[in-house]
C-alpha cells in the first residue's frame, strides 16, 4: 500500500461499503487483481482509470452483476456477500447504468415507481398484477423524490420521459435508483453525453445526494467534473489500485499521470 | 424558414399525441373527414349534379346505415383490441384472423354436434387462449420473432380451418350464438345504460380532481375536465339516439364496449398493464426492475388469442354462418391490424390504446361502407384502404422520429 492510501485511510470517514482483495477473471483475462475500495456515507468517491483499468468491472462486481472470484464485502464493517444484483439491491446498493434504461413512453411518475407500483387498498381478491394502480400515490412519491434531489427544471411528474433533456433523464434515473432505499449509488459516466448546462444539473443532483447522506460512487473521465464533485478520488490501473487521494490534496495533472503511468514515477513528486 | 416551420409542426403533432386525449385527435379527424365526405359531400354532389332529384338522400348518415356500420365494424374492432395489446409490446400478430376462423369453425361444428351454445363458446375461448399462448411461448421463450411465428400461425391455422370445414361453409343456427347479434336492448334500457355510464364518468372525473386537490398535486384545467365529460356524454347520447331511431342498441355493441373497457382498464390502470407498456417502451428497463418480460409476452399473446376467439364468436353470430372467406381467407386480418394502427397504436411498441382501436375499426368500416354505397369497385376499396393505412403509419413514424432525435 502506498503512503497516500495510508494517509487517506487514517483520516477517511468510516466506510459504509468496503471491499477488499477483489479478484475477477474472465477466462484468461485477469480484470481485477486484488482491488480495495471503499465509500462512506455523505461523500462522493470518484473512481477513475484508463480504459481497461477495471472501473466498470469493479462497479459491476459491487452491483452484483458479476460475482467476484475472491474478495470480501463489508457494509458498515459487517461482512456481507454480494453475488447477484438482488443481493446488492437488498443491501441498498444501486447502480445507474450509462444507458439509464428509462421507458420513454411513460411519464416521470410511472418510471420512478416502475416494477414497484403502489396499488389501491381493498382489492385483495384480485391478483397483485391486476389490482388498480394508485397513480395519485405514485405522483406524490415521484414529486417527493424529485423535490429531494431538487431537479428544478422538471415542470411536471406527468411529463413523458421521451420529451425530457439528457440531464433531466439522468436525474430521473438517479432518483429511481435512490428511491428504492438506496444508500450506495453508483453512477457510470453520468455526464458523458451531456452539454454544459445539463452537466451542471447532474452535478447538482450528485451534490444533493451527498448532502442527503448517500454514499456516491462516481465514475468519469472528465477531470473537471471529478474535481468539482468528488471528495476522494480512487485511481485504478491494470486492474489494481494505484492510490486514493483527497481531492484537496491533489491536482488533475497528478491524477492523469497516475491513471496513465501509475505511481512509481511520481512518488517523489506527490509526497 | 421552411424546415423550421416543418419541425415545429412535427413537434406540435408529437406533443399533441402524448397527451391522453390528444391521441384520439388524428383518428377522430380521419373519421370526421370520411363521414363528411360520404355523408354530406357525396349526397350534395349527386343532388346538384342531377336535376331530377327531388330531395337530398343522406344514405350514409341514416340511422339504418350507422347501425349496419357499427355491426360491420364490431368483428374488426374485437380483433383490433386484441392486436393492440400485442402491438403495445412491440410485437405483431398476423394469425389473429385465422385464429378467429378456427374458433368460429370449431364453434359451428360443436353446436352442430349438439353441444349447448354457452359451453361451446367457453370451449372455443379456451382454444383461442391456447392457440395464442402457444405462439407466445415460441416468441418469448424460443426467441423467434413474432412476425415469423404468427405468419406460420396464419398459414397453419388457415389450413386447420379448412380441415375443420371441408366444405368451406357451415350455417350456425344455435339461438344462443345468434343471440349476440340479434338481441336488441329495449330503447329505455339503452338510455338508462348510457346515462349510467355518463354519471359514472362524471363522478370519477370529479372525484379524481378532488383527490388531486386534496393531495396537493397539479390539477387538470377545469375546461379540460368538463370538455372530456361533455365530449363523452355527447358521444354516448348521440350513439344511443341514432341506434334507437333505427332499431335499438344491439347486445353485440354493448358487449364489445364492455370488453374494450375491461381490456382498456387492465392496460392502463393495473401493474400488469403498466408492465406491458414498459416492455414495449424499453424491455431492458422492464427486466432491470424485475419484471418477467417473457411471461408478460406470453400473456399478451394469450389475450390476443382470447380476443380472436371472441371475434370468431361475434362473427359467427352476426353472419349466421362460418365461412372460410369471412375469416381466415379474407381481408379481416389486414383490416384489424389496420384498425389498430390507424387508431394510433405504434408498431414500434409502447404507445397506443384499445379505445383508439375501436375508432380505427370505425374508420376502416366507414371507408368500406361508404365506398360500397357510392358504388365503388372492390379494387377501389382496396386502394383506398391502403392509402389510409399508409397515412396512419406515416403519422406514427413522423411523430415517433420527433422523440428519438433528441
Amino acid at each position: 500500500m502506498s503512503e497516500h492510501e495510508n494517509k487517506v485511510g487514517l483520516r477517511a470517514p468510516p466506510a459504509h461499503l468496503r471491499v477488499s482483495g477483489i479478484h475477477k477473471r474472465f477466462g484468461g483475462v485477469h480484470a481485477l487483481r486484488g482491488v480495495d475500495f471503499e465509500v462512506a456515507r455523505g461523500e462522493v468517491m470518484a473512481l477513475v482509470g484508463d480504459n481497461g483499468a477495471g472501473k466498470s468491472t469493479l462497479m459491476k462486481v459491487l452491483a452484483g452483476a458479476h460475482a467476484a472470484d475472491e474478495g470480501q464485502f463489508f457494509m458498515d464493517e459487517a461482512p456481507v456477500s454480494v453475488n447477484t444484483p438482488h443481493d446488492a439491491s437488498d443491501l441498498g446498493i444501486q447502480i445507474v447504468y450509462q444507458d439509464l434504461a428509462l421507458c420513454e413512453n411513460l411519464d416521470v411518475a410511472a418510471n420512478l415507481s416502475l416494477g414497484a407500483e403502489p396499488v389501491k387498498p381493498g382489492w385483495s381478491f384480485l391478483p397483485q398484477l391486476l389490482r388498480p394502480l394508485d397513480d395519485l400515490e405514485m405522483e406524490v412519491k415521484a414529486q417527493a423524490a424529485i423535490d429531494r434531489l431538487q431537479v428544478r427544471t422538471l415542470k411536471s411528474v406527468r411529463a413523458k420521459v421521451g420529451g425530457l433533456s439528457g440531464g433531466q433523464r439522468q436525474a430521473i434515473a438517479i432518483a429511481r435508483a435512490v428511491g428504492a432505499d438506496g444508500s450506495v449509488v453508483m453512477l457510470d459516466e453520468p455526464t458523458a453525453a451531456l452539454g454544459v448546462a445539463q452537466t451542471r444539473q447532474v452535478l447538482d443532483v450528485v451534490k444533493r445526494l451527498r448532502d442527503t447522506n448517500h454514499a456516491v460512487v462516481y465514475i468519469s473521465h472528465n477531470m473537471r467534473d471529478i474535481f468539482e464533485v468528488a471528495d476522494r478520488i480512487c485511481v485504478l490501473r491494470h486492474g489494481g489500485n494505484v492510490a486514493t487521494w483527497r481531492k484537496d490534496e491533489t491536482t488533475p495533472d497528478e491524477i492523469v499521470v497516475a491513471m496513465t503511468r501509475g505511481l512509481d514515477d511520481e512518488a517523489g513528486n506527490a509526497a | 424558414m421552411q424546415p423550421e416551420h416543418k419541425l415545429s409542426f412535427i413537434n406540435r403533432l408529437r406533443i399533441m399525441r402524448e397527451t391522453r386525449f390528444g391521441a384520439f385527435v388524428p383518428v377522430l379527424l380521419a373519421l370526421a373527414a370520411i363521414w363528411t365526405y360520404f355523408g354530406l359531400a357525396v349526397p350534395l354532389w349527386e343532388y346538384w349534379g342531377d336535376p331530377d332529384a327531388e330531395n337530398i338522400r343522406f344514405i350514409f348518415l341514416s340511422p339504418r346505415n350507422i347501425y349496419n356500420l357499427f355491426m360491420q365494424s364490431a368483428v374488426i374492432a374485437t380483433l383490433a383490441v386484441g392486436i393492440t395489446v400485442v402491438l403495445l409490446l412491440g410485437d405483431i400478430d398476423l394469425s389473429a384472423a385465422a385464429t378467429a376462423g378456427v374458433c368460429a369453425a370449431l364453434l359451428g361444428v360443436l353446436v352442430l354436434a349438439g353441444v349447448p351454445g354457452p359451453l361451446a363458446c367457453l370451449i372455443v375461448m379456451g382454444v383461442g387462449i391456447v392457440m395464442g399462448t402457444a405462439q407466445g411461448v415460441l416468441v418469448a421463450y424460443v426467441g423467434i420473432p413474432s412476425f415469423v411465428v404468427t405468419l406460420a400461425g396464419l398459414l397453419g391455422f388457415q389450413g386447420l380451418m379448412q380441415k375443420i370445414l371441408p366444405t368451406g361453409n357451415l350455417n350456425v343456427g344455435d339461438p344462443f350464438v345468434r343471440g349476440f347479434a340479434r338481441v336488441l336492448l329495449p330503447d329505455a334500457l339503452g338510455w338508462v345504460l348510457a346515462l349510467t355510464c355518463i354519471v359514472v364518468f362524471v363522478w370519477m372525473s370529479l372525484r379524481r380532481q378532488a383527490q388531486r386537490k386534496a393531495r396537493g398535486l397539479e390539477l387538470d384545467s377545469t375546461a379540460a375536465v368538463w370538455g372530456q365529460i361533455v365530449f363523452f356524454g355527447a358521444l354516448m347520447l348521440a350513439t344511443v339516439a341514432t341506434l334507437n331511431s333505427y332499431r335499438s342498441v344491439p347486445l353485440l355493441i354493448v358487449l364489445l364496449m364492455a370488453i374494450t373497457a375491461l381490456v382498456g382498464w387492465i392496460t392502463t390502470s393495473t401493474p400488469y398493464g403498466r408492465s406491458i407498456f414498459s416492455v414495449g417502451g424499453n424491455p431492458e428497463s422492464a427486466r432491470r426492475v424485475g419484471m418477467n418480460v417473457k411471461r408478460i409476452r406470453v400473456s399478451a399473446f394469450a389475450i390476443v388469442g382470447l380476443m380472436a376467439a371472441i371475434g370468431g364468436i361475434f362473427g359467427a353470430s352476426r353472419f349466421g354462418s362460418v365461412s372460410y372467406t369471412a375469416f381466415a381467407g379474407g381481408s379481416l386480418l389486414l383490416e384489424s391490424i389496420g384498425a389498430a394502427v390507424i387508431g394510433g397504436t405504434s408498431l414500434f411498441g409502447g404507445r397506443g390504446s384499445v379505445w383508439n382501436a375501436i375508432l380505427g375499426a370505425l374508420v376502416i368500416g366507414s371507408l368500406g361502407n361508404g365506398l360500397d354505397l357510392s358504388g365503388a369497385s372492390a379494387a377501389d376499396k382496396l386502394m383506398f384502404s391502403g392509402a389510409i393505412l399508409l397515412l396512419a403509419v406515416a403519422i406514427d413514424a413522423v411523430s415517433r422520429s420527433g422523440t428519438s432525435e433528441r
